[in-house]
């Protein structure tokens, strides 16, 4: 049994950087998945990210990047694309705990061989339960891509017939009333 | 005339922190810190119900999650004069512990110790030697040469392969780095161990919480957990067992290489505790409550002023009135409107952004005070005050931890001497070592309980019409965190959270006294100006935690400067 974590990571509570989150609890709510594939909401992990990182052999990463792109992009990063990044913290609000709990489990030798960051873009950071409509047109691309990486590591997954419930407690009226189309 | 340094940002746990420092001779001659960020998220909790906050209280911050769901259920609860049932009350401490084991130890390996070990002088290092030397210090069985060997290899093949990772921006061969090849060997080696004990102490968090890293099992008046002392689906014998099993690990590794490693590394820099002290009025609430109405407490709190430990003040009570009349907030030199201290079941968010202008305003924090003065808190304030106050438990590791460095250093230390920033290490030292001797009692004091057929974790809210106020605090790994929430008709009318970071980071106030981090640099020497590595061990002994933000991955590569020299 090959142990596989999906991880969305993010700040439910600012905007877009709830995208993570999220779509955790989207791909937990539509799908099931072979043994050994563990979805989680890491919210804003810091280094504590080495334990879920180490615990595994790949690793899927659901999180909002800052990029350059125009916002709703979807953009991914393997593991060698991450590392790349210096291990400083940066002066924009953005924590890179992931680069360097990424160097720190590669340091030790824990560190998983497939790392997946799937990103996206987001426009609005600003306090909110709620992602923006750009976010949220791109979210079946995201998934798509998150499946796609399954397939890649050969790991079994489908759509349940009947969805569970998704559990996103932070979220407004309005957006629970127009969920992502699936 | 003196050199500004802009150090932006400190922390290596999520950013928002900027420290500037104007240098004259060599040393620090004024100093300001700010957070480069508003958060506002309190303003999100308006109009939602009481029973939901501490859910969204808890995504202030990645690291921090478990310290504000507590405060936030027990200001609730404070708000409604609502007890806590006795299990309750045992398992809270229990995860509150976990959960500051785990932070303390992360603290000085991953986010401190390479202020003081320099990891370049590791190849150097002789392993019989560093053997001995371990053995001589402490019984810890890991201390082995193999474990010792691996560790050495391991750094030896990051040099050779001038990738340095992790280690990338690490001032190495700077002048302040004095430790043998050795002891910095000997560091190291734990630095990869703690790896290990730090994930157990999660696992208790994990186990009594439901699942990190957010805690699920809290409800205002109590907890969730089902307690059923034969059923697997329950709180049973099996998981309290292994709830035993692992903190005696975690435990051991506190006491045998934490608690020393703190002592080693500061026998060998003497002059860190002459440096660092700034602000010496401290304060500590009590917390680990020993019954249901909380008139108890495992921990001690009260505040000194001034330094006068024999003037030490007592609070009673977590929300003792004391401190709940006490504390206000200032925005003279912070980014909000506002023209006086404000208390914080009134305080008011108006962002007022200018840019930073060290006369005027330059901080995203607020400026909280005690009776109008600043405060420093943290595990320092903690256990000055329990010293003061003559608390066995905070003597016992306090004298410990003084006799150790003593006698590995040759030098006398006195406890004057922890009002430093080494200091601050000891003191985060000695409360780890007591959170560990308590997490085992309180593992007891729940066992015992529920021996007596007490299985009771709940007591009903009940919501009057009106308005009603509370505060709910929590003595954190990095000090006082209180929430403070204003009810209306069962919905929350205002929220503020005054969090121990913004305490130690705060700004000047409108009479113009510093806050503790910048009071603590000034006339710190700065061996190579260019190189700010004593701005950083000072900063980083009160354990920065600015982040409660966003965490997005920054794809776009660019290399922001990390220190700039005016």
């Amino acid at each position: 049994m090959k142990r596989i974590l999906i991880g969305g990571i993010g700040n439910v509570l600012l905007g877009d950087d709830g995208v993570g989150p999220y779509v955790a609890r989207l791909l937990a709510a539509h799908y099931e998945f072979e043994e050994g594939v563990e979805v989680i909401d890491l919210g804003t992990p810091a280094l504590d990210l080495i334990d879920q990182l180490s615990a595994n052999e790949a690793v899927i990463l659901i999180d909002s990047v800052h990029a350059d792109a125009d916002p709703g992009t979807v953009l991914l990063y393997r593991k060698a694309d991450i590392m790349r990044h210096a291990p400083s913290v940066r002066m924009d609000p953005h924590s890179p705990a992931l680069v360097d709990a990424l160097l720190s489990a590669e340091l030790f030798g824990v560190a998983p061989a497939d790392v997946l960051l799937v990103g996206i873009q987001g426009e609005s950071f600003e306090p909110s339960c709620s992602l923006t409509k750009t976010v949220k047109a791109s979210l079946d691309q995201l998934i798509a891509e998150v499946m796609s990486e399954l397939d890649r590591l050969g790991v079994k997954h489908c759509r349940r017939n009947q969805p569970i419930d998704l559990g996103i407690w932070w979220a407004s009226e309005e957006q629970l009333e127009s969920p992502v189309a699936l | 005339m003196a050199n500004r340094i802009t150090i932006d940002p400190i922390t290596r746990i999520e950013g928002h922190l900027r420290i500037d420092v104007e240098v004259d001779n060599n040393a620090v001659s004024n100093a300001w810190a700010s957070c480069t960020m508003w958060r506002g998220i309190e303003n999100i909790l308006k109009g939602r119900d009481p029973r939901d906050a501490w859910l969204f209280t808890q995504r202030f911050c990645g690291v921090c999650t478990t310290v504000h769901a507590m405060a936030s259920v027990r200001s609730v609860e404070d708000a409604l004069k609502l007890q806590v049932p006795l299990n309750a009350q045992y398992i809270r401490n229990l995860i509150l512990i976990a959960h500051a084991l785990h932070d303390h130890i992360v603290h000085f390996y991953q986010l401190s110790a390479l202020d003081w070990v320099d990891v370049l002088q590791i190849p150097k290092a002789d392993i019989g030697a560093t053997t001995k030397l371990a053995e001589s210090i402490s019984p810890w069985t890991r201390n082995s040469r193999e474990e010792f060997q691996a560790a050495q290899d391991r750094v030896k093949a990051v040099a050779a392969s001038g990738q340095l990772g992790i280690f990338m921006n690490g001032y190495w061969g700077h002048p302040a780095m004095r430790l043998s090849p050795e002891v910095n060997l000997l560091a190291f080696t734990h630095y990869v161990q703690a790896l290990e004990y730090q994930r157990k102490a999660l696992q208790v968090v994990g186990i009594l919480g439901g699942k990190t890293p957010h805690i699920q099992n809290l409800t205002v008046g109590g907890v969730a957990n089902a307690i059923d002392l034969d059923s697997t689906s329950a709180l049973d014998m099996d998981k309290l067992e292994m709830i035993r099993e692992l903190l005696s690990e975690v435990v051991r590794f506190v006491n045998e290489v934490y608690f020393i490693d703190v002592c080693a590394v500061a026998s060998m820099y003497p002059d860190w505790f002459k440096i660092g002290k700034g602000v010496n009025n401290y304060l500590a609430v009590p917390d680990l409550p020993l019954d249901s109405a909380g008139s108890s407490y495992d921990l001690p709190g009260g505040y000194i002023m001034n330094g006068n430990i024999g003037g030490v003040h007592t609070f009673k009570t977590a929300a003792d009135k004391d401190f709940r009349d006490g504390v206000s907030e200032d925005v003279a030199h912070a980014y909000y409107h506002g023209d006086k201290p404000l208390h914080p079941y009134k305080g008011v968010t108006d962002p007022d952004f200018t840019g930073w202008n060290g006369d005027q305003k330059y901080s995203w924090v607020k400026a909280p005070r005690f009776n109008g003065a600043p405060m420093q808190v943290g595990p320092l304030a903690q256990v000055l005050v329990g010293f003061a106050q003559g608390h066995a438990l905070t003597k016992k590791y306090a004298v410990k931890a003084i006799d150790t460095i003593g006698a590995v250093g040759h030098f006398q230390v006195t406890p004057g001497m922890l009002e430093s920033t080494l200091g601050r290490h000891g003191a985060r030292a000695i409360r780890c070592a007591m959170l560990g001797e308590l997490a085992q009692k309180h593992l007891g004091l729940l066992i015992d309980n529920v021996a007596k057929g007490d299985y009771s974790v709940h007591n009903v809210p009940v919501f009057p019409s009106g308005e009603v106020e509370g505060v709910g605090t929590h003595e954190a790994p990095r000090g006082t965190l209180s929430h403070w929430i204003v009810v209306k008709d069962g919905k929350i009318k205002n929220y503020q959270a005054v969090v121990p970071s913004t305490w130690n980071a705060s700004p000047r106030d409108a009479s113009g006294a510093h806050g503790p981090y910048e009071a603590s640099l000034l006339h710190t020497p700065l061996a190579k100006p260019e190189e700010p590595l004593e701005v950083l061990r000072t900063i980083h002994s009160f354990d920065p935690c600015m982040a409660c933000a966003c965490h997005t991955f920054d794809a776009s590569g660019r290399q922001i400067a990390k220190v700039k020299i005016l």
